[in-house]
């Protein structure tokens, strides 16, 4: 259990991380089109910077709860809920738990990126998700962490 | 014992000067014109007692000799009521006096209703209803966000109207290209033509009615001696008041001292050649809504100050000014909270609308 715990943990880490690194990079990758003078160092600190003001306390704001949550937060719920989803799943369906919790991260990540705007006045808060191709790539952001988590279990014996 | 005494004078030294603001400062007193207005937005004033007020819902409510007409004003244009949208800019013509033309600026539903987008209308008004309803404007293209339009208009001496237009949220990156309307200050006649004299007039792949560019959403504009002002949200601080000038980049969302309201770098930088730095920025928000530029006696300490509605935490900042830059600022009615919009009457007195479903048309008098 204690080892499972770690390796959700780890798992929201890799999501969190990874999510953060891709709304970092829209940014600056929109930013260098025009010219503006985004290097390493530039992006790295940037980077940094973003992982930790994007988990304080207050970094969020859910109006319909009128609280506030870090980011890290938002992602361990919707991990939680798609990889228990996927273990139950597993009872029923027979793949590998790789593949089984990689689709689970990546459809967590993708329903964050869905249902955030209906909390947000419609509103993409991330802007990376504001488009089909920057969803898509925040979904890989979630299976990259399902696979993860996924690899850390031991695969059932074939009968 | 030097020490002090030098202590001492410097204490009583700031004790006088600061008395002396006080006593310059004036007194004054809130008259509730009127109440229970509905998300009120935007105030005109026809004449000391006569006011228009638009509310956000979607009606135009008249003021007349100082009491709110029940009935709302006849042949205002559907408007989409969602998110920050709804019925929001208003501007009296000039001319006025013999012409009896308002504009006002709403979002406005596409056919299909999947989208939206910032209209302008002219109308005549004739103390019950418009008529002569015509569209002189409609940002392009439209959106499928309701939020960021802008939507404040005022008009330059030469008789054309500069219009903000917001950068719909999600549409930021926008504000940087001159191919489309998000994030950009509007300038056309009356008639919704486009001045000649616009500053992206000659490439055709450019829409020719920008005038400034690099916005975010612009919800303030006031002339003072033909100088332009504008002040425009921030995201999580970043408000600016800014000076503009024709054909100017504000930079938006390119260099910003706001960051993201999940807490992330919009953009490590906050200034670049070709982009405006503002006048004034606020770091953390104040969500400026609404400008006024005081020029009337009434209140002669405030003479030649600028005075920004304020929704966070909710009040009114009074910037004052010395050859266009700000040199200071003050806070005053603090105890109204969430103030939508501010103007100057004819009489001097300041009109306050506050912001909310239960909104209220504040005048402010010497007391």
């Amino acid at each position: 259990m204690l080892k499972i715990s770690v390796h959700l943990t780890i798992a929201v880490f890799i999501a969190t991380a990874l999510v953060i690194l891709q709304t970092t990079a829209s940014n600056l990758i929109w930013l260098s089109s025009l010219d503006m003078p985004v290097s390493l160092q530039v992006g790295l600190t940037t980077y940094f910077n973003d992982l930790i003001t994007m988990n304080y306390l207050n970094a969020l704001t859910v109006p319909r709860l009128q609280t506030t949550v870090p980011f890290f937060a938002l992602i361990a719920v919707a991990l939680f809920i798609a990889f228990f989803f996927a273990r139950v799943g597993l009872n029923w369906i027979r793949i590998s738990k790789r593949l089984a919790y990689s689709l689970a991260g990546g459809a967590a990540i993708i329903g964050i990126v869905i249902l955030m705007p209906l909390e947000f006045y419609n509103l993409d808060l991330l802007p990376g998700a504001r488009t089909f191709l920057g969803k898509m790539s925040l979904g890989a952001c979630g299976m990259v962490s399902g696979f993860y988590f996924g690899s850390s279990l031991k695969e059932r014996k074939s009968q | 014992m030097i020490k002090s005494k030098i202590l001492c004078f410097s204490f009583f030294a700031v004790l006088s000067f600061s008395s002396k603001l006080l006593a310059d400062a004036p007194g004054y007193v809130y008259q509730v014109i009127a109440e229970n207005l509905e998300h009120p937005w935007g105030i005109a004033v026809l004449d000391n007692n006569d006011l228009l007020v638009t509310e956000l819902s979607g009606q135009l409510r008249l003021i007349k000799n100082g009491t709110l007409v029940d009935r709302p004003i006849e042949g205002v244009p559907e408007v989409l009521f969602a998110g920050q949208g709804g019925l929001s800019g208003i501007v009296i013509d000039p001319n006025y006096s013999e012409n009896k033309k308002i504009y006002l600026a709403f979002s406005s539903p596409d056919a299909q209703k999947q989208t939206n987008t910032l209209e302008v209308i002219s109308a005549s008004f004739n103390e019950t209803a418009l008529t002569d309803v015509t569209t002189i404007f409609r940002a392009s293209p439209s959106r499928k966000t309701a939020a960021h339009y802008g939507a404040r208009m005022v008009f330059l001496d030469d008789g054309t109207l500069l219009i903000t237009s917001g950068d719909g949220f999600n549409y930021r990156e926008k504000a940087q290209y001159l191919d489309n309307h998000f994030g950009k200050i509007i300038r056309i006649n009356t008639d919704g033509s486009i001045p000649e004299d616009n500053p992206f007039t000659n490439n055709p792949d450019f829409r020719s009615e920008i005038w400034s560019y690099g916005h975010r959403n612009p919800q303030g504009i006031v002339i003072k001696d033909g100088v332009v002002f504008a002040h425009e949200h921030g995201p999580m601080g970043g408000d600016e008041i800014n000076l503009i000038e024709p054909g100017k980049n504000f930079g938006w969302p390119a260099i910003t001292f706001g960051k993201d309201y999940i807490g992330a770098l919009i953009s490590p930088f906050t200034e670049k050649d070709g982009m405006e730095q503002p006048l004034k920025y606020w770091v953390p928000s104040i969500a400026p809504s609404g400008m006024t530029y005081y020029d009337r006696d009434l209140f002669p300490f405030w003479k030649g100050s600028l005075f920004i509605s304020a929704l966070v935490p909710g009040d009114v900042r009074r910037l004052t000014l010395e050859e266009n830059a700000v040199v200071g600022e003050e806070i005053i009615f603090s105890d109204l909270g969430r103030v939508r919009d501010i103007a100057t009457s004819k009489d001097g007195s300041i009109l306050l609308a506050t912001d909310g479903s239960n909104g209220k048309l504040i005048r402010v008098r010497p007391n």
